[in-house]
């Protein structure tokens, strides 16, 4: 019996979970948190493609209105693969913070907010990352 | 922003002796996992199964495929792989593969049939185009055969190398005849009532003829002559070796063509 998008819904927030203490306590040990916050993404992707590969062409919907886009959050298939999607990215982006605020000299206790807000509302908590190395006169991480 | 991975876990060897070979076979063995898992997801079928193995089984045949020809790679004429047009031609095979590959996992995502499938003007297009690109990815083989057999230094023993030139070419042969012939059927199975018996792992019918039996065996000539071959050269002095290795080529044809003429007539294969 395949597993329903509830039960893999359970499953993935936890492996997100894991990967943000990862990065919580990134500077303990770069390469081996590194490599969880890294792999745990990876993990998440192959979820995202089979769940796309299963869900995809039975749900409507599409990029192109609002509404379309609404409408492929009806489908519980479409909706875990778009909340898994979520979950894979900005752990990404998490990872990309702690390097680049260790790679800068930016001690990490002042890029804990940043991740607390990137892992809750992604594009805020880059945002405020991107604010912090400005007002740092770090430049821009890019 | 890399970490230090290691390389995928091939030899050494096989990138050096084929990288586009190697490469793709990673590639298509790494495209196998979230196909494993939509297998796992899916509850869709097709013909009684999941709609997920028929992909997946064309992702562990190319793997074989590709990694097999990368294998023998090391046997190609020195300087061969530096030449232009085998490097277009082997940018050809691989965008034959990979077209195969999207067209039958697209397929499986739709929810319908790839092979066979004539129900719109779109599918009724691609299906002889893909037959087109099954057959480029074919010729690999038989270029592969060709050109080992060109090749004066392999250092390989006389009827080992016979064995690779003959499994290779006749991959090329035996599966362009039982796969052609098949691919103008209206399906694989021959005969009446296919009610869903079939032999485990290879799905291939006991009730009525499978014309999928004579294309596996086809494709794998090219392990099981050289695997002949390599006993020969093992076992016996190089003339009886040839000859050996003669007998066990046209033996193994043989065998391709009576499962073929079986499933032709009907019989299941057992």
């Amino acid at each position: 019996m395949p597993l329903s998008p509830d039960a893999l819904f359970q499953i993935a927030n936890p492996l997100a979970l894991a990967g943000w203490v990862a990065l919580a306590f990134y500077p303990l040990a770069p390469r081996a948190l590194g490599l969880v916050a890294f792999a745990l993404p990876v993990a998440l992707s192959v979820l995202y493609a089979a769940l796309v590969l299963t869900f995809w062409a039975g749900s409507e919907g599409g990029f192109g209105t609002l509404p379309d886009v609404m409408r492929l959050f009806d489908f519980p298939g479409t909706a875990l693969a778009g909340w898994v999607h979520y979950l894979a990215f900005d752990m990404l982006v998490g990872l990309w913070i702690a390097r680049t605020a260790r790679a800068q000299g930016i001690a990490h206790w002042m890029i804990l907010p940043c991740l607390a807000l990137t892992f809750l509302f992604g594009p805020a908590g880059f945002l405020s990352f991107v604010a912090l190395t400005l007002a740092l006169r770090k430049g821009i991480p890019a | 922003m890399t970490i230090a991975l290691a390389r995928p876990a091939m030899p050494s060897r096989l990138w050096q002796d084929a990288p586009v070979m190697t490469g793709l076979t990673v590639l298509m063995a790494l495209a196998a996992i979230p196909i494993l898992l939509a297998m796992g997801l899916d509850p869709r079928q097709f013909q009684g199964e999941s709609i997920w193995l028929k992909p997946l089984k064309f992702h562990v045949a190319l793997v074989i495929f590709c990694g097999t020809l990368a294998f023998y790679a090391r046997w190609l004429p020195a300087g061969l792989s530096d030449r232009r047009g085998w490097r277009v031609y082997l940018g050809v095979v691989t965008v034959a593969i990979l077209a195969e590959l999207l067209w039958i996992g697209g397929a499986a995502a739709l929810g319908t049939a790839s092979h066979f499938n004539l129900s719109s003007p779109v599918w009724a297009v691609l299906y002889p185009l893909m037959g087109l690109s099954a057959v480029t990815l074919t010729s690999a083989a038989l270029a592969f055969g060709v050109s080992i057999a060109r090749n004066p230094a392999t250092g390989l023993d006389p009827a080992l190398k016979l064995s690779l030139v003959t499994g290779l070419c006749l991959t090329f042969l035996l599966t362009v005849i039982t796969a052609g012939t098949m691919s103008s059927m209206p399906g694989h199975h021959i005969g009446l009532p296919v009610t869903g018996a079939r032999l485990p792992l290879f799905g291939w019918s006991r009730e009525v003829g499978d014309l999928r039996v004579a294309h596996f065996l086809a494709t794998h000539a090219l392990h099981a002559i050289p695997l002949a071959g390599l006993a020969a050269a093992r076992l016996l002095a190089p003339a009886p070796a040839r000859a050996a290795v003669i007998a066990a080529s046209l033996a193994y044809a043989a065998l391709v063509l009576a499962t073929f003429g079986q499933a032709l007539s009907g019989m299941p294969l057992i």
